[in-house]
């Protein structure tokens, strides 16, 4: 097992280097330049192909790009990720600020996700294919249809604008919290719903639960006793992609619920051609990705330590 | 196939009932308004802003907090811009010219900074010092530029011929801040409002400046929220989380007056047109002939675009620059009437012949040219490049629309000659009417060649006469001579098609008075505004 983490942790360092060569090169691939779009802002008018030199050279935009590539890892390696094109802020200081806001709301909407899921899909298998089944099944289908950013305004709309029940924008405090982790989480919620009943059914058809059945269990005790606790395995293992995805995810509602955090950061990075705070977001968040999904990796292994010795085997 | 169908429709079923639902819930605006201030412990105001443009600066550049694009009155000028575009007194209280290049300007007395220096021609020359460090901006400031002549007196002399000093020191870029504070940590200047917090991104805030030299705010306190997203600014006004909304889009504007919110547009601060490739470079040939420069112009019914494009929210100006600049010189500038049969017939004298798609050919060639959406961005520019589509259509010229991701794609095209059309808004910050013709189109340009010289330059009598506006010390002249260079650039040679004057629309609650919108954004003012009774 030791051998297995070991190996799973240094596996980290090469995902870790092909995200900055890709957040690195991806953004440059992009169309526009830097250097333009920052002088046209501070200076208010166009600028002349000496004053786009001189800007170019302020940025350390025009020395070559393995060496902007490297002077930028061994930055990011001391955790400096350098200063934003845009703001003349630090990148790091700007993404540790903000990871905070985007963290309460990702986890805000899995919890509320599972809020929702877990019974439903629970409902859902225990009634299989009744009208309730059916109606649930619509329901996340919508659930998983419907666009976050038009929930997102339908929820501003009827709780904010008509009703004045919560806040629209902005986090000033938990009210500000409900309807963007409301938005976040509904779509999220009717998948792992699905995924809740599934793993439910599949638990209901082994032995062991005929068996329990036979000697008489009580149908609740079957369920919730021997069966939901078996099938809850995927489900929590499914969270933690859950939050990934959800973090991933965050950036539209951050936009469009002025939420202060990275995604929204990250999107108006991209419109402000500000390559230094892309690159700071995608390193950032990829490694929180790598990072999460080494922790959900850890879990699984200790609930279930076969995968260890499979691994050593090299059994896939 | 079917699962789809059902799916849209139930989603547009659920989203119907929702929306009625919510209608039916809608409260009446409750009928607040009046002219007498609330309260002083009322006078707080919260207004919806765009994105958060401030820059914290870095090597020779100033940061902008407080101060640009988005001007919360913290800082002000030595001169500031009325809605006319008249330079008035600020913290200088007279200027002249001294030549051949020196402008002296009189300071205001009395003046403190809000960290209780005194405001004097030190504090002038350190604000002057650290714009030359940046590259002297549109005045051309140099190390040497700026001399103190006494406490109270100051000279300023640019590193190049320049008339049009005070014009441009209208401008927050040249906004004076105190000797001897950091700007990005605590933003300290003269103005009405003092600087309290700043979270990037989120919000700003200022609080009333009670040792202010001018009339007193009667607003305690004023939250800036930045609300990038259109929509989201709407949104957060009608959920009565601000106070005031800025810049928002014409199409929304009518249902915001029918909830009992007041809208207040500026006078045109910025201008939509076209410019003309007629460089005839890179195989971009067609609009070398200066007749169908012209029919283009003809084609394009101004009145539609108005009324349908910007919903009524644009004046019919085609100067280029707001006319209001130009005083009666504006009235040189003839620009186009909506004359379809003019057009047609002006295609046809160049030997455009209707095609059978009703394309117009010429030797086998279609009449198609390409439009390029980017400058300041192609959203901008909302729907325009289809309805000029459209229109051009129908004298028989196929547009195809092509949208750049930003500013520097925009100028690598133009860099190229690759397009025809090229679909600008332009705005005017200062009050120099002179100041666009003569960067965008004099073959020297004023600082050099930005790019758009090669393609779009007239040369010939336009050189002559924007050098002359330039030059001139007069501002009568000055209006004139930039009003005969727009009629070169627009009537006779066509290479720029007028299409509306562009103004801003803000919206506010009914409870907000006393808000003038100037024509350009920057120069928006708050220190006459208060929640009524």
């Amino acid at each position: 097992m030791v051998a297995y983490i070991a190996r799973r942790v240094a596996y980290l360092i090469p995902t870790w280097i092909g995200i900055t060569l890709l957040a690195f090169f991806l953004v440059r691939l992009a169309p526009g330049d830097a250097a333009h779009s920052y002088f046209v802002r501070v200076h208010d008018r166009q600028p002349n192909q000496a004053e786009l030199a001189s800007t170019r050279a302020r940025l350390g935009l025009d020395r070559p790009l393995p060496i902007q590539y490297l002077d930028w890892l061994g930055g990011a390696v001391r955790g400096d990720l350098g200063t934003s094109y845009y703001s003349g802020r630090e990148v790091t200081d700007e993404l540790v600020s903000r990871f905070p806001a985007t963290l309460q709301l990702a986890t805000a909407a899995t919890l509320i996700t599972l809020v929702i899921a877990i019974p439903l899909g629970v409902v859902a298998a225990i009634r299989r294919n009744s009208l309730l089944d059916h109606l649930l099944r619509v329901a996340a289908l919508l659930g998983a249809s419907v666009p976050a950013f038009w929930l997102a305004l339908l929820l501003i709309i009827v709780f904010s604008v008509e009703l004045q029940w919560l806040p629209a924008l902005g986090r000033d405090g938990l009210q500000h919290l409900v309807l963007p982790a409301l938005a976040l989480a509904l779509g999220e919620a009717a998948v792992v719903a699905r995924l809740m009943r599934s793993s439910l059914l599949e638990v209901l058809g082994e032995d062991y639960i005929m068996t329990a059945r036979a000697k008489g269990v009580p149908e609740r005790r079957v369920v919730i006793r021997h069966a939901l606790r078996n099938s809850l395995g995927a489900v929590v293992t499914e969270v933690g992609m859950v939050f990934a995805i959800l973090l991933a995810y965050s950036a539209v509602i951050e936009i469009i619920f002025v939420w202060p955090g990275i995604g929204r950061l990250a999107v108006e990075a991209i419109g402000q051609r500000d390559y230094t705070m892309l690159q700071g977001f995608v390193v950032f968040s990829g490694t929180v990705f790598v990072l999460v999904s080494l922790v959900v990796d850890l879990v699984y292994l200790w609930l279930d330590p076969r995968v260890a010795l499979a691994q050593g085997r090299g059994v896939r | 196939m079917r699962t789809s169908h059902t799916l849209r429709t139930g989603i547009t079923t659920l989203s119907l009932l929702l929306v009625f639902v919510a209608s039916c819930m809608r409260g009446q605006p409750d009928g607040r308004g009046g002219t007498q201030p609330a309260p002083p412990e009322e006078q707080e105001h919260v207004v919806g802003a765009g994105a958060d443009r401030y820059t914290s600066g870095g090597g020779s550049d100033q940061g902008t907090i407080g101060l640009y694009p988005l001007n919360i009155n913290i800082f002000e000028g030595l001169v500031r811009m009325d809605a006319q575009y008249n330079v008035l007194p600020s913290l200088a209280t007279s200027w002249e010219f001294l030549p051949p290049n020196t402008w002296r300007f009189e300071l205001r007395r009395g003046v403190r900074f809000h960290d209780g220096q005194r405001f004097d021609a030190e504090a002038v020359k350190h604000t002057f010092n650290l714009v030359a460090e940046g590259g002297g901006g549109t005045p051309g400031l140099g190390e040497d530029s700026t001399e103190i002549i006494d406490d109270y007196t100051i000279e300023v002399t640019p590193m190049f011929e320049n008339r049009r000093l005070p014009q441009q020191l209208v401008h927050p870029n040249y906004f004076i801040v105190a000797p001897g504070t950091e700007p990005n940590d605590d933003p300290v200047g003269t103005g009405p409002f003092k600087f309290v917090s700043y979270r990037p991104q989120e919000e700003i805030v200022v609080a009333r400046n009670d040792d202010y030299w001018g009339e007193l705010p009667t607003l305690r306190r004023i939250t800036f929220r930045f609300i990038p997203n259109d929509n989201g600014r709407r949104l957060a006004l009608e959920a009565r989380e601000v106070d005031m909304a800025l810049d928002i889009p014409p199409d929304a504007v009518g249902e915001l007056e029918a909830r009992g919110f007041t809208v207040e547009v500026g006078e045109p601060g910025a201008y939509e047109a076209i410019y003309l490739n007629k460089s005839g470079r890179s195989g971009y040939t067609i609009l070398t002939d200066e007749r169908v420069r012209h029919a283009i112009g003809y084609a394009i019914d101004r009145e539609a675009l108005v009324e349908g494009v910007f919903e009524g929210y644009a004046a019919r100006e085609q100067t280029m620059v707001p006319s209001r600049l130009l005083g009666e010189a504006a009235g040189r500038i003839e620009g186009y009437e909506h004359d379809p049969a003019q057009a047609e017939a002006l295609l046809e004298e160049a030997g455009w012949m209707p095609g059978p798609d009703g394309i117009r050919q010429k030797g086998g060639e279609p009449l198609r040219l390409e439009l390029i959406a980017g400058f300041p961005s192609a959203e901008e520019h909302g729907a325009v490049p289809e309805f000029l589509q459209d229109q051009l259509r129908r004298v028989g010229i196929d547009v195809e629309i092509i949208r750049t991701p930003d500013t520097a794609s925009y100028e690598a095209r133009l860099d190229r000659f690759a397009g025809d059309l090229w679909l600008e808004q332009g705005s005017q910050n200062d009050a120099n009417p002179a100041f666009l013709p003569a960067l965008l189109f004099w073959s020297i340009g004023l600082f050099g060649n930005i790019g758009y010289q090669p393609v779009f330059a007239p040369k010939g009598r336009f050189d002559e006469v924007i050098a002359r506006a330039v030059a001139t010390p007069d501002e009568e002249e000055l209006k004139e001579l930039t009003a005969e260079a727009l009629h070169i650039l627009i009537d006779q040679e066509a290479i720029v098609i007028p299409l509306a004057g562009v103004v801003t629309v803000n919206v506010l609650d009914q409870n907000v008075e006393g808000f003038e919108a100037a024509p350009s954004g920057l120069h928006n003012r708050y220190d006459t505004v208060y929640i009524a009774e």
